[in-house]
């Protein structure tokens, strides 16, 4: 009964770390931007007074069932992910569930949120959030197909599927993968950037066109959950590069130092860049990525 | 036991026909008996080894079940009960009650005599009465009988021309019909026989299971015949190619060197029909066609398994082969349910159903996260198989293709879901109601076997493990399975009881976190109540969203589109049709014409009979 306790803890003190630091860095990243805009721009807290001030509203209005579910069913994919994919070495708090899951397990649980909320989103009516989850959706299918290949090519070349092997195989050789396995890191920071729906990928909310896209009918706590969530699965993502690629984190500091500086790569490149339309996002991920993503398997296969 | 089943099925079939000119009542109960009744039957009494055997007219024919058989039985049966249960509720009012019933139960009957066959005879007489059953059942409509209805028969008929050529080929080396000793002889045939047999027997199974690019009377078929039928159709008939295709992929070629190619070539069709499939489906606007092509797609995916052929692979193929069954069977029973409340099963007319039909929105929901293979339903568990399997064989190009089509199937089941019940809900919709319990309660029990496939696949990895080991796969112990872990060939696993535990207490979490004080504070409003930049909408204006739906994403695959198989196969008709034309021009048909074709004959006959003689 008390391992039961302690693992469900350790849930709870990994997810409050995880929406600490994704929310950090999402007021982070509007300061950067304003600065690289010359603008003054919030402080780096201002996601916390604003989550803070959503969490405490209270709702009028509703479109029916499906609109309280969507943001919990994107909850779970955020949870599941940051419980599944370790965020430290070998620290008994984070455990959670490492070795119950693998990395195909991954792919799928982080699109069952994405998908639920889409359901959500669809009861509103709003026909600017339906546009968006197809947008979404039509994006994902770009810049999965790079991230799988990089993924293929990593899992070939160590016979594993294992997250947690795939990290070990990194202390035992002394080298990060993102050097001995190129071609498959630059293809998969490539799918990154569509990941994080940075310009010029920012097609899902398009502030201008969709105003705000799936989440446009959503507010107080709705929006909150919603907020939580994709800090937490920004976090979540993160981890993961920094596991596969550069050998996870033994503390909390290396881990914030590690994940910030990828995060930094689709946020720098937002900033400079105008929005593409749909089909040459997709375009775009199915050119270079791929490319990149193929030669991952062929390095994978010959080495 | 065997032909007892087979006896009572047919027997059904001629009562429940006959009982319509008496009474509707009776007729619905008799239909329901003879399926339930020879299925209960078939569950009690019918084991492994007790084999039945007649002879007629010379020929030795033979009835009887393997473990392997026996899965494939348990889809038929199971959802042909279902579908039964729905049918009369379905047919209720409907004209030709009898001819459905009747070729029906005659489906059934025929599907479970081909997994009783035990020779090449038999099988091929279930096959031509499932073949003849099922096309009458497409032109049940009576709409589209040209089109349709002549592209179904014609691929049939290639289908079935060429197991027949195979059966006369074996006979004739083997002098006997038996499959077993078709099994035992393969290994010492001529290498031409061991290549020309597979060949001729895929296409003949390749037909039923829709390969790429024996497939395009599916999507005409599928969405041709009624919904209560179709089920059974992409559910379990579509199974029996699977069937077929086992026997000769696993106990015909993995005993002979060519084998190695037949798989690749295999596997890679079924990729290939994955993609089509999921491209085609997107592109859709009806929901029986979209489902279709879904169909065609999610078999592709059961074949790559079946092509790849090692332990995990198969395994993989037949799990989705019944998962395949459980949720797609859901789906198109859930459009029957809408298109018989509605009228209609086109996303550009239906829309907003979700809160008039809330027990076929979560039939539908569970089943399509389930086709999406999505955890925690049984779907997933399929998939992950399916991945692990290709990654451990090495195949690691077919793993991008596969995964493509996977990623883009998201696209289809969201449009499933939001065109039929989500997005504004309108007037002309406002009076629907929730279809009548006996169409609901098989859906509900459908997809509530998805989801626990998706927590305890032990279940039914239990039985495939037996079927695999009937066909000779020693090997299975490296997975062996216990109820709710997989494993791979590295070792990698997934426990999916915490997954499952973990994903339930996060939502209820949150559930109640949201819902509990928002159910009492907030009320509901109508769509058209929302924020449209700062405007509120009129009453008049439209913010249906239905028409492009997956507009951006099929300009990025356009290219891949321009190209179709059943062009290529409408120019081959055309051509055949202009000699026939041409054939024409000399058998006039007229009795003059061929009296003038005599006498030149014999003229020329007699004008050179000096140099001919």
């Amino acid at each position: 009964m008390n391992e039961l306790w302690f693992d469900i803890m350790g849930a709870i003190v990994t997810v409050i770390v995880a929406f600490v630091v994704g929310i950090t860095y999402m007021g982070l990243s509007r300061k950067i931007t304003a600065r690289v805009q010359n603008r003054k721009g919030p402080p780096f807290y201002q996601n916390f007074i604003d989550a803070l001030k959503l969490a405490s509203k209270t709702s009028a209005i509703h479109h029916g069932f499906m609109q309280h579910v969507g943001p919990a069913f994107m909850m779970i994919t955020s949870i599941m992910s940051v419980l599944i994919i370790p965020v430290l070495r070998g620290n008994a708090w984070f455990v959670n569930l490492n070795f119950h899951g693998d990395l195909i397990f991954i792919l799928y649980i982080m699109v069952f949120g994405p998908l639920g909320m889409a359901l959500g989103a669809g009861q509103t009516g709003n026909p600017n959030s339906a546009i968006g989850v197809t947008r979404g959706l039509s994006q994902m299918v770009g810049f999965e197909i790079p991230w799988v290949m990089a993924l293929v090519a990593l899992m070939m070349q160590y016979h594993t599927t294992s997250i947690v092997d795939l990290m070990n195989v990194q202390i035992q050789s002394g080298m990060w993968l993102m050097f001995s396995s190129p071609f498959a890191f630059i293809a998969a920071v490539m799918a990154m950037l569509g990941m994080f729906r940075y310009s010029p990928f920012d097609i899902v909310g398009a502030p201008q066109e969709l105003a705000s896209g799936p989440m446009s009918e959503n507010g107080g706590k709705y929006l909150f959950t919603l907020m939580s969530s994709g800090s937490i699965f920004a976090f979540a993502k993160l981890t993961l590069y920094v596991d596969l690629f550069m050998g996870g984190a033994g503390n909390l500091v290396e881990l914030v130092i590690k994940t910030f500086a990828l995060y930094l790569i689709p946020m720098l490149y937002g900033v400079t860049s105008p929005r593409y339309r749909t089909e040459q996002s997709i375009r775009w991920f199915w050119g270079w990525p791929t490319f990149f993503g193929f030669l991952a398997i062929i390095y994978a296969v010959v080495f | 036991m065997n032909y007892i089943i087979l006896v009572v099925f047919l027997g059904g079939a001629l009562l429940t026909f006959f009982a319509g000119k008496i009474n509707n009542v009776l007729q619905d109960i008799l239909f329901l008996a003879s399926i339930l009744v020879p299925a209960s039957l078939f569950f009690a009494y019918v084991h492994a080894g007790n084999i039945f055997n007649l002879t007629l007219g010379g020929i030795h024919l033979s009835l009887g079940i393997n473990a392997m058989s026996w899965l494939f039985a348990l889809i038929v049966l199971g959802l042909g009960s279902m579908a039964a249960f729905y049918s009369v509720s379905f047919m209720k009012g409907k004209e030709r009650r009898g001819y459905f019933y009747f070729n029906f139960i005659l489906t059934i009957m025929a599907m479970t005599g081909i997994l009783m066959s035990r020779d090449l005879v038999s099988f091929f007489i279930f096959w031509e009465i499932m073949t003849w059953s099922s096309y009458l059942m497409t032109v049940y409509n009576g709409k589209d009988v040209q089109t349709v209805g002549i592209k179904y028969f014609v691929f049939s008929a290639i289908g079935a021309y060429a197991m027949l050529m195979a059966i006369v080929v074996i006979h004739s080396i083997n002098g006997s019909f038996m499959i077993e000793d078709l099994v035992r002889s393969f290994p010492e045939m001529p290498v031409n026989m061991q290549i020309l047999i597979p060949v001729l027997l895929l296409t003949g199974f390749g037909v039923k299971a829709a390969i790429m690019p024996l497939h395009v009377w599916a999507p005409g078929a599928y969405s041709n015949a009624p919904m209560a039928y179709t089920s059974i159709f992409s559910g379990a008939l579509s199974k029996m190619g699977i069937y077929g295709m086992v026997i000769v992929m696993v106990s015909l070629l993995s005993y002979v060197p060519e084998g190695y190619w037949f798989r690749e070539v295999i596997a890679w069709m079924g990729g290939i029909t994955a993609v089509i499939g999921t491209l085609w489906a997107i592109k859709q606007d009806d929901a029986k066609k979209l489902l279709a092509y879904s169909s065609i797609a999610q078999l592709g995916y059961i074949i790559v398994g079946i092509g790849i052929g090692t332990p995990l692979a198969m395994m993989a193929g037949l799990f989705l082969a019944v998962v395949h069954a459980l949720f797609k069977g859901t789906l198109f029973l859930a459009v029957g349910a809408i298109e018989r409340q509605t009228g209609t099963s086109n996303f550009r007319e239906v829309t907003g159903l979700i809160r008039k039909m809330p027990w076929t929105f979560v039939a539908s929901l569970i089943s399509i996260i389930s086709l999406a293979g999505i955890p925690p339903m049984g779907g997933f568990v399929g998939k992950w198989m399916l991945y692990e399997s290709l990654l451990t064989s090495n195949h690691y190009l077919l793993v991008i293709v596969i995964f493509f089509s996977s990623t883009a199937a998201f696209l289809y089941c969201y449009k499933f879901l939001f065109g039929f019940f989500l997005g504004q809900e309108e007037k002309e919709w406002a009076n629907v109601k929730e279809a009548p319990v006996l169409m609901v309660v098989p859906m509900l029990i459908l997809s509530f076997f998805s989801f626990l496939l998706g927590t305890y696949p032990g279940i039914i990895l239990k039985p495939i493990d037996a079927g695999m080991q009937y066909l000779g796969y020693g090997i299975t112990q490296n997975h062996l399975w216990q109820t709710s872990v997989i494993f791979n060939t590295w070792g990698n696993q997934v426990v999916l009881q915490p997954l499952l535990y973990s994903i339930i207490a996060i939502f209820l979490f949150f559930l109640i976190f949201l819902t509990i004080k928002s159910f009492k504070q907030t009320r509901y409003v109508t769509t058209k109540d929302i924020s449209s930049s700062g405007e509120v909408p009129k009453e008049h204006e439209n913010l249906t969203f239905s028409v492009d739906f997956m507009q951006p994403f099929m300009r990025a695959v356009e290219p891949v589109m321009r190209r179709q198989i059943d062009k290529y196969y409408t120019g081959l008709a055309n051509g055949l049709e202009a000699l026939f034309d041409f054939m024409r021009k000399i058998y006039t048909g007229n009795g003059q014409t061929y009296a003038i074709y005599v006498i030149v004959f014999v003229v020329i006959l007699l004008l050179f009979k000096d140099i001919l003689f």
